[in-house]
Parts: C-alpha cells; sequence; structure tokens
C-alpha cells in the first residue's frame, strides 16, 4: 500500500495551522465550498456510499451468503447485475455490503489514529520536555516501519478480527497526526495570547481546549481524509495476504483479491469491488483536497 | 552544519533500537513455533526430538536472554542464521537488497517522468479543464491498488502483445536483463507514486509561481520557459524531494504483492515469508535494514535540505 | 519536427521489453516453473510436495512409480522376498554418483541407516521402522530383515525420502541441504534462491540416452496467474498449475496443451474426536449424508477433482463411492441422525481452513453453506498458515480442512492417519476394530488376501467418520505443444521428464 501521503502531506498541512484563522460565519464558508468545483463532488460521493452501507441490508436483491453452483461465474446482465463469483453468489449484493466492512473499518481505524496522535502530539508540543523527546521517538519508531509490515505483523499478533484489523491499521496511521499535532500545538504555544492566558490563571486544559484544538482543525482535518482512503486500500492489501476480512464476509478487499485469480476467466469479481474502491477513495481525496484549498490560508 | 548532522545521527541511535527491540517482540508474540513450522503437519517427533531441535535454533532460552544475546551480535554484525534455511541472514539480505534498490529507484524515476511534467501543466494551466481532468486522474492512479494495475498489465503484456516477463537478473550479470525484468514491476508501482507526486508538484509550483521574485524574472524580461526550469522548477522541487524519500520505506518492505505477482525475489517477500515462517533472525535482520535504510535515506534528503535553506540549519 | 533528446527515451521505454536479452547456454534448455521454493536439498529431511519435485530430479530411489501407479526398478535391478520377513534386491551395475564414484550396496545399506536413524529425524523413518538390520553379502545385494512382514515395503521404499545418498559425499559434508550426493539424471550447477535453480544434464546417468535436453531451469514464480503467462509466451515451457480458475483459462487456449491425471492427495474434513459434538460417531456420519461432494467439487476445485473416500480412486484398492451409501446426499437422514444424537436443531461449530490452497478456503465455505440445511452453524477461522501448523501440531481444533498425501499402497496412508499410534492420527481417533483391520492389513503380502479387509476398512472408515472424506484433486500440468515425451504420473513427481524433449 502507498506510503505515499504518510507523513508528505503533514509538511502542507502544518504549513495551513501555521497561519491564524479569521472568525467567519458558515455562509462564507459554504459558498467558497460550493465554489471550489472538486470539494462538493467528493462530498456527494462520500454521502452516497454512506447512506449505500447503512442501507445495503435492505438494497440487496440476493443473500450474500447464497451459493447457486449452477450459476457460477455467470456475466454481469439478466439476473445478475454485476455477475456472479465462483459459488453462485451475487457480486452487486456483495459489493453493497462490502461497503460496510471497508467504510467502517476505514472510519474506526482513522478515529483510532486521530485519538492517538493527536493526543499524544498535542500534549508533546505544549508540555515539551521529556514527554515531547519519548514520544516523538516513539513514533518515529512506528514510522519507520514499512506500513504493511508493520500491520501484518500486529495481525499476526492480535488475530485476524475486524477490531483487531481497526486498531493495526489505527496505530499504523498514527504517527503522521502525532506530528500535525504538535507542529500545530508549537506554533500556537509560542503565541504571545498563550502566556497572558496562563498569567491570568487559565488552566492548561483550558488553554488546550479552547486555542489549541480549534487551530489543529484545519491541518487534520486534510489528513484525515486522505488517511481515509489509504486505510481502506490498505484493508484490501491486507485481506489479499489473507489476514484481512474473512469469508464468507464480503469486503471489497477480500472480493479484490478472490476476484484475482478469475481475471481473465471472470474479470468481473474483481473490476467492480475495485471501482467501487476507487470512486469511494476518490471521493475522499477529492473533499481532502477541497478542504484543502479551502483552508490554506495561503492559496486565499 | 556538523552540528546538525552531528545531532541527527545521534538521533538515529535510540530509533534503530526501538525499533529492533519492537520487531524483536512482536514477532515473538506471534502464536506459532518457528521449530514446528519448520517440520511441517505430516511429520511427528519425540518430545526429546524437539527439545534438541529447539536447543539447536536457539530458541529454547528466555527471551530477555534472547534479546541480550541478538544485542550483542548485533553491535558485531552478525545478523544470525536463518531458521530455516540455515543462511546466514546477511547473506539473504544482501542478494536481495540490489533488487528491491533497483526496483525502487526505477520506480520512483518512472514517478517523476509522468508527474514532474504532467505537475508542471497542471500548475501551469490552473483550473482548466486540462487541470483538473489530470488531478482526476491522478487521483484514480492513488486510488487504483497497485497490484490491481500489476496484475492488469501481466495480462495485457502476455495475452494481447505476447511479451513474456523475464526472470530477474542481477546488474552486474546483465544490465538489459535487470531493466527488462523490473520494467512492468516498476510501472505499476510507479503509476501510484506518480499520482502523489503530481500533486505535489502541482502545488508546490503554484505556492512558488506566486512569490515575488518569480515576478521579478519575469518582469526581467525572461521567458517563461527560463523561468520555470531556472528559478520556479528548483524551488519548487525540494518538497518534492522530502516526498520521495519517505516512499524508499514502502518501496523497500512493502512491495508484497508486487514481488509475488511478478515473481521477483525481493526484501517483501522474504519478510513476509519469513514471519509467516516465524523465522526470527530473517524478520529482524530484514527490518533493520530497511529502517536504517529508511532514516539514513530521510536524513539524506533533510541534510539536502538544510543545505540549501540555511535557516534550517540554524533552527 | 526536430528530434528531442527526449523523445529517444520515450522511443526506448517503449521498445525495452521486446529487446533480446543475451542468449542462454548453449545447447536445449528446458524451464519449467514452479510456485514453490524449496527451504533444501536433503531427501531424507525434506517433508513438502514440493521438495520432494526436486528430488526428483537430483536422486534415484531402490524402486519408484510408473505412470500406471505400478512399482518398476529404479537403482534395484530386481528384488525377492525368500521369505515374508526378508527382501533381497540386486542392485544395478555401473551407476555412478554425480562425483563420478560408483554406486554400491554399501550406499543403500548407509543410505537406509540414516534414514532410520532417530538422530536424523527422517519422515522416511515410519515407512520402514519393520526393518531390524541390513546385510550386504556382495557389492551389488542388499538383504533386508523385518520385524513383521509389511506389504508396504515397497511402496516406502518408492518415497523420494529413501532416495539413495552417496555414503563418502554425506560423511564428507555432514549435511545434504547445499550439497548433492544423488545419482539423478540432473546435476546441481546453480541456485538463486526464490528466483531459480538450474540443473544440468548427467552425463553418466544410468539410463542411456536421457535425459534428452542439457539443461533444466526451474523457476519460482508463486502467482498461478503469472505462471500462466510465462507458459503463454513460452517464457517457460511448463508448469505445475493447481488454481481451477487459472486451469480453466489454460484449457481455452489454443496451443497450450494442459495434462491432467487423478490424483493421489486427499481432501477432508478433519473432526477432532476429543471434542462434543464429534465425540459421538452418528453426529460425524451425518455430516457424511449431509453434504453434496459434487457440488464441492464443481465449485471449489471448477470440477478438476474426483470424489473420494479414504482411498484415491485412481488407485485399484479402493472401493466405488456409489457403493457407500453416504455419498449420496440425504439430508434427511442426516438430520434424523443428529436428532438421535441429541441434536435436533443442529449445532454451532467451527471450521479451521487457510488462504493457501492445502488450507482449501474454497472448500471450507461450500461445506458451511451446505452444513446450514441440517441446522449445524459452522463459523469459519481463516489463520495464516503458520498458525494452522500450529494449530493442527496441538490438535487444538473442532474440525479443519486439510490435504492428506496419499499413495498407491493403502498401508501408508492409512495406518499413520487412523491407526490408535499413527504419525499422524490428529483426530484422536482409537477403534479396536480398525486397528486391527489395518495391523492385518500391512502383513499380508498377498493382494488377494489383502482386498477384503481393506474393502472392510473403506467401510468402517467412512463409518466411523474420523473425518469426512471429500475428494482427491487431479494433478494438472500446463504446457506448450512443443514439449514431448513427458508422462503424467498422478502424485505430481516430474521424473519423468527425463524422457521429455522439446521440438520447437
Amino acid at each position: 500500500m502507498p506510503g505515499s501521503t504518510r507523513a508528505s502531506v503533514t509538511l502542507e498541512a502544518s504549513a495551513a495551522a501555521a497561519a491564524p484563522r479569521p472568525r467567519a460565519g458558515w455562509r462564507w464558508w459554504g459558498r467558497r465550498f460550493v465554489r471550489n468545483r472538486v470539494a462538493p463532488i467528493g462530498l456527494v460521493i462520500i454521502v452516497a456510499s454512506l447512506a449505500t452501507a447503512l442501507l445495503a441490508p435492505r438494497l440487496v436483491p440476493y443473500d450474500v451468503r447464497a451459493m447457486a453452483p449452477q450459476a457460477s461465474l455467470a456475466p454481469p446482465g439478466g439476473q445478475h447485475l454485476f455477475g456472479t463469483d465462483e459459488f453462485g453468489r451475487d457480486v452487486f449484493s456483495r459489493v453493497l455490503v462490502g461497503s460496510r466492512v471497508s467504510l467502517v473499518v476505514a472510519f474506526f481505524s482513522v478515529a483510532t489514529a486521530v485519538g492517538l496522535g493527536t493526543t499524544v502530539g498535542l500534549t508533546a508540543g505544549y508540555y515539551g520536555g521529556w514527554w515531547d523527546g519519548v514520544s516523538m521517538r516513539g513514533m518515529d519508531i512506528i514510522f519507520a516501519f514499512p506500513a504493511i509490515l508493520l500491520a501484518i505483523a500486529i495481525m499476526a499478533v492480535l488475530g485476524t478480527s475486524l477490531l483487531n484489523l481497526v486498531i493495526a491499521i489505527g496505530i499504523v496511521y498514527t504517527p503522521q497526526f502525532a506530528r500535525v499535532a504538535r507542529a500545530a500545538a508549537l506554533t500556537v504555544r509560542s503565541l504571545e495570547f498563550v502566556d497572558a492566558a496562563r498569567a491570568l490563571g487559565l488552566g492548561n486544559a483550558r488553554i488546550i481546549g479552547r486555542h489549541l484544538i480549534p487551530n489543529i482543525l484545519a491541518p487534520v482535518t486534510v489528513q484525515v481524509s486522505l488517511s481515509l482512503s489509504l486505510a481502506i486500500l490498505s484493508e484490501s492489501a491486507l485481506s489479499f495476504l489473507g489476514l484481512g476480512t474473512q469469508p464468507p464476509t464480503p469486503s471489497w478487499g477480500n472480493m479484490l483479491s478472490e476476484g484475482r485469480q478469475f481475471l481473465e476467466l471472470a474479470p468481473w469479481n474483481a473490476v467492480f469491488p475495485g471501482l467501487a474502491i476507487m470512486l469511494v477513495v476518490l471521493g475522499f481525496n477529492l473533499l481532502g483536497d477541497g478542504l484543502r484549498d479551502l483552508l490554506d490560508p495561503r492559496l486565499r | 552544519m556538523q552540528r546538525y548532522l552531528a545531532t541527527r545521527l545521534l538521533a538515529l541511535i535510540p530509533v534503530l533500537l526501538g525499533i529492533l527491540t519492537v520487531v524483536f517482540v512482536l514477532i515473538r508474540l506471534i502464536p506459532g513455533d518457528a521449530v514446528q513450522l519448520f517440520l511441517g503437519t505430516q511429520v511427528e517427533l519425540t518430545p526429546e526430538q524437539m527439545t534438541e531441535l529447539r536447543r539447536f535454533f536457539g530458541v529454547d532460552k528466555p527471551m530477555h536472554a534472547q534479546y541480550v544475546d541478538y544485542l550483542s551480535r548485533i553491535v558485531r554484525g552478525d545478523l544470525g542464521v536463518s531458521l530455516r534455511t540455515s543462511r546466514l541472514v546477511l547473506d539473504d539480505i544482501l542478494q536481495r537488497l540490489p533488487l528491491s534498490f533497483q526496483l525502487a529507484t526505477l520506480a520512483l524515476l518512472v514517478a517523476m517522468v509522468i508527474a514532474v511534467p504532467l505537475g508542471i501543466a497542471s500548475a501551469v494551466t490552473r483550473n482548466s479543464a486540462f487541470d483538473i481532468f489530470a488531478r482526476i486522474g491522478g487521483l484514480l492512479g492513488l486510488s487504483m491498488p497497485s497490484f490491481w494495475l500489476g496484475a492488469m498489465l501481466i495480462l495485457v503484456f502476455s495475452r494481447y502483445l505476447h511479451i513474456s516477463i523475464g526472470q530477474y537478473v542481477p546488474l552486474t550479470q546483465n544490465p538489459l536483463g535487470t531493466l527488462q525484468s523490473l520494467y512492468l514491476p516498476s510501472l505499476a508501482l510507479g503509476a501510484a507514486i506518480a499520482a502523489i507526486l503530481m500533486r505535489y508538484v502541482r502545488s508546490s509550483l503554484l505556492e512558488v509561481l506566486g512569490q515575488d521574485y518569480i515576478r521579478t524574472a519575469r518582469g526581467k524580461g525572461l521567458r517563461a520557459a527560463a523561468v520555470m526550469l531556472r528559478h520556479a522548477l528548483p524551488n519548487a522541487m525540494i518538497p518534492v524531494i522530502t516526498v520521495l524519500g519517505f516512499q524508499m520505506g514502502y518501496l523497500l518492505g512493502g512491495t508484497v504483492v508486487i514481488e509475488e505477482i511478478f515473481a521477483l525475489p525481493g526484501m517483501g517477500r522474504l519478510v513476509l515469508q519469513a514471519i509467516f515462517q516465524r523465522d526470527y533472525p530473517v524478520v529482524q535482520g530484514v527490518v533493520l535494514v530497511i529502517a536504517l535504510l529508511f532514516v539514513v535515506t530521510n536524513l539524506v534528503v533533510d541534510l539536502l535540505y538544510a543545505w540549501i535553506d540555511p535557516r534550517i540549519r540554524y533552527a | 519536427m526536430r528530434v528531442r533528446w527526449w523523445m529517444w527515451l520515450v522511443v526506448m521505454a517503449l521498445v525495452l521489453p521486446v529487446l533480446p536479452v543475451r542468449a542462454g547456454p548453449a545447447g536445449t534448455t528446458f524451464t519449467i516453473g514452479v510456485d514453490q521454493e524449496v527451504v533444501g536439498l536433503d531427501p531424507h529431511l525434506v517433508t513438502a510436495f514440493s521438495s520432494f519435485r526436486r528430488i526428483d530430479f537430483l536422486y534415484n530411489k531402490l524402486v519408484r512409480y510408473n505412470d500406471r501407479l505400478t512399482i518398476e526398478p529404479d537403482l534395484a535391478e530386481s528384488w525377492e522376498f525368500p521369505d515374508p520377513r526378508t527382501a533381497v534386491f540386486r542392485l544395478r551395475r555401473g551407476v555412478k554418483f554425480h562425483s563420478g564414484a560408483e554406486m554400491t550396496s554399501d550406499d543403500v545399506k548407509f543410505t537406509l541407516e540414516r534414514v532410520l536413524d532417530p538422530a536424523t529425524r527422517s519422515v522416511g523413518r515410519s515407512f520402514i521402522d519393520v526393518i531390524t538390520s541390513i546385510e550386504t553379502p556382495d557389492r551389488y545385494t542388499v538383504r533386508v530383515k523385518m520385524q513383521f512382514p509389511l506389504a508396504s515395503l515397497l511402496s516406502g521404499l518408492a518415497s523420494a525420502n529413501l532416495s539413495i545418498v552417496e555414503k563418502a559425499a554425506v560423511q564428507r559434508s555432514g549435511n545434504l541441504q547445499r550439497t548433492v550426493a544423488g545419482t539423478g539424471p540432473f546435476m546441481l550447477a546453480e541456485w538463486v534462491p526464490d528466483n531459480f535453480m538450474r540443473l544440468v544434464k548427467n552425463p553418466n546417468y544410468f539410463r542411456q540416452g536421457l535425459p534428452k535436453f542439457d539443461t533444466l531451469i526451474i523457476r519460482i514464480i508463486p502467482d498461478a496467474a503469472s505462471l500462466l503467462a510465462g507458459v503463454r509466451t513460452r517464457g517457460l515451457d511448463m508448469a505445475t498449475i493447481n488454481q481451477g480458475a487459472v486451469i480453466t483459462q489454460a484449457r481455452r487456449e489454443s496451443g497450450i496443451v494442459v495434462m491432467q491425471k487423478a490424483g493421489l492427495q486427499l481432501r477432508i474434513l478433519a473432526f477432532n474426536t476429543t471434542r462434543p459434538p464429534y465425540t459421538d460417531a452418528r453426529v460425524r456420519y451425518a455430516f457424511s449424508f449431509a453434504i453434496d461432494r459434487n457440488a464441492i467439487v464443481s465449485t471449489a476445485e471448477f470440477g478438476y477433482a474426483t470424489v473420494s473416500g479414504p482411498l484415491a480412486p485412481s488407485t485399484q484398492w479402493a472401493t466405488p463411492t456409489a457403493r457407500f451409501p453416504s455419498y449420496t446426499q440425504n439430508v434427511a437422514r442426516a438430520k434424523q441422525m443428529l436428532s438421535e444424537a441429541g441434536y435436533p436443531n443442529g449445532f454451532s461449530t467451527r471450521i479451521i481452513t487457510s488462504p493457501t490452497y492445502e488450507g482449501g478456503i474454497a472448500v471450507a465455505q461450500v461445506i458451511q453453506e451446505q452444513l446450514r440445511a441440517i441446522g449445524v452453524n459452522a463459523t469459519l477461522e481463516t489463520i495464516e498458515w503458520g498458525t494452522y501448523i500450529n494449530r493442527w501440531v496441538a490438535r487444538d481444533f473442532d474440525t479443519m480442512i486439510e490435504l492428506r498425501g496419499g499413495d498407491p499402497d493403502p498401508d501408508r496412508f492409512l495406518y499413520r492417519s487412523f491407526h490408535g499410534t499413527g504419525a499422524v492420527n490428529n483426530f484422536l481417533f482409537k477403534d479396536g476394530g480398525i486397528d486391527r483391520l489395518l495391523e492385518r492389513g500391512r502383513v499380508n503380502l498377498e493382494t488377494d488376501a489383502r482386498r477384503p479387509i481393506y474393502d472392510e476398512l473403506q467401510r468402517a472408515l467412512i463409518e466411523a467418520a474420523p473425518a469426512l472424506f471429500l475428494y482427491t484433486p487431479m494433478e494438472t500440468q500446463v504446457l506448450q505443444g512443443y514439449v514431448r515425451g513427458f508422462k503424467i504420473i498422478g502424485n505430481g513427481a516430474l521424473y519423468f521428464l527425463e524422457e521429455a524433449s522439446v521440438e520447437r
């Protein structure tokens, strides 16, 4: 899976955090959002995927586990919109239900990464000292591992359940959130109004809550949308190696890997889940791009 | 400059030590017995034979004893012996490292060749139809799993073009053969990276083009192409190079699936098999080497950065 | 249009794949593709199917199986049994090891003793552990005395694990994992692990005129679709493929020949007979009625397998499966049996499987679906291969999908798997009646006397059901039409490549 934007995006994201955000109303943001042509497309795609995932059980024409050996590897059309797999199961239904797993893994693993990463990063940047040194070395260690190997090792230790998948992918993507949060915290910490607030006797918690968190919102949001797409690709790569979602539960990742052996015989097995992944990842990226263009003070 | 270099080098040590420790513990936490795996399912041994085999493999001592033992040997450059094949781990790594390195370099090259011109064109024609098209194309490249692209390439090349994927030949033996065998895999890998790079080239260039010194250059009467080549591009490429550095870690160890599909004996497959076989010394050795290469690469990139931009040196 | 420097680069990039690389070794070369690398080359130590294939090229045994699955001479020219407990082998004369030294009875004695020695930890030991003494009355005769008569002796000696090694070479190097001390048709020239192995023709091979080509290259290509791509483009002359989807694709292509033969491996669903509800034989037997084996074969193996009982149908010992009542699907009867055993509403259970071919994940899914019909709710536990082996050894499973290696002789497989003391009896199954049948079957050397025993055994094993016997996958080799003379055996062995030639 691409080690791509694991840390690379944090460069810009940190830059975005550097400038203080002016106060502005929702309508102003809304208008800018729509004027940026790509971001709304991304939003539409995401909302549609979420809706599909939620409503999947009601939308599926076939039971995802029902096997029909006589209809094995049927091409798309007729009774089966996307064709069938080697067991005769309906690919369309499986793609719909598969969205649930993929989106759950994506959202919860990124949530884990955000939770862990920003906590570590914020405290490291704000309090500094030995905690800063130790925690950032820890993040460096996680970061220096090739991502897929770390995920494989964690899954091998914990076992192949959905929860463990979320934990493994979450841990892998924690370092970049830590860095982003820390960079933002460092910038804000040095601003004068923080000294003033402290002089007034405001506790650290309030300072963090009132001043730091709003300022890291921008870079973290950008990072989140990109990490979501990477998480989906990670699930697919792990399923390929037999460590992701277990059959017979469908997920786009394991449909892709199971379908690869039929690439010549029955390409629809791998093509449709692949397209689904690409569409959702595209949506996340468009949204992320749009948000970045929106929030980056230098491009205004 | 020396002080910067020294501090950075010093900071490497705890990180490497940490990585080693994490790998050491992690792989031993995986349930499974290296010895039994070596024997497979169809074999039965008496308990005495198993104990003896364990001693032979060196896995009978408690974990902390093994750890100390291992550290002391690492310091002497001894990476140990594979539990499965009894070959020196260092030998295995040195045999596969060139391939992984060559593949990584070629993939990055492919990525640059695709990304830089497209990124420039995209930035220059900002928000035009071409720009949007290129960006969406880039995003598609980003979203497509590289192993998928790899499998499609093999299909197309073998079925429709009747060109075979050759077996990997080391560079010293036959450079042409090496290039041929790495042709498709570097395309598959490079495409995804190109997509990412293109975004950075574009945004970085946009930022640079908005700077005052560019306006000055144009004001001086320099042609657009010269402005681009002499002023804009070099400055824009700096963050791009940083990104390239980050890709190294992924490319050195994370390309397992591409290696499987294209039958390349690289480090990804080596370490994956080793994890599945609980071949502790190999996993430890490979991860250490990859991490080392990764941090060194990034150190070099950072040094380059610092050398170019004096502000960072004295931060 | 002026020709720019970068245009040259583009042209080169496009042309690169088709440029001819430097020519290969002089003489004829045969390239085969396999999907697994071997760990070592010591014939007495290897255990994986893929390792046996490699050993076949480098070593010979006393006897071997031919493509009709009957025993034929290899290094032993003839043999006789002066009494049921004695076997005398007369060796071929003038057979040379790769080192040039002649093979004599000393080497055979050394080989057998090495395999029997517990310190060697050889798998082959259990095949011949009835041997009590080995004598070498002269340079070309070996006399072996056994504790009791063993019908499967020759079958055991035909195993790759009993390959004859050169005594002097072993004494020199100690370990044969990296060095070869054999008499085989090919010699090891170069080995780049996980990439390829290059073997060259043995000029002194005892079969005159063989092998027919000078160099054999074995390439490791883990992915089945890539193996087919290799054969298709003639980068490979032949490949062993076991993925049904890829085989089907290969069959549709003109120019590619697909050779298939009934195999000897057995796919089973293993029961842990010490864990409820599998402690009750009725529950286990009920499964046999509940499933539809033909559906499993057509979906999981694309039809490239034969429904099978405890013995592979290609052997002369197998009872036709139509004679077994439980091989006709009867869901009602299955439910009734479960009811009688105390599970009228079925129960929940777990099936262990693995993504590798041996782990049979497709089979598991089909069985899981079929079991729903009798109220058995099975959850699949898909674990990676290392953990799978671990659980197998620790007997930590309820049910498990396995692929077992079979044999033309019924004793070798059945005894180790189902006897109370059997080496690979991880069903923890113990049945006195079956034990006695197994013991009687193995000491009787006459086929006619053994046949009724094994008929009875098959029936008993299906009813006692320590495992659910499913099918025997076919052996499939995919090759180019210009390969002539290769004979497929059925147990996956490739030693008949020595008779193959390429006519391009």
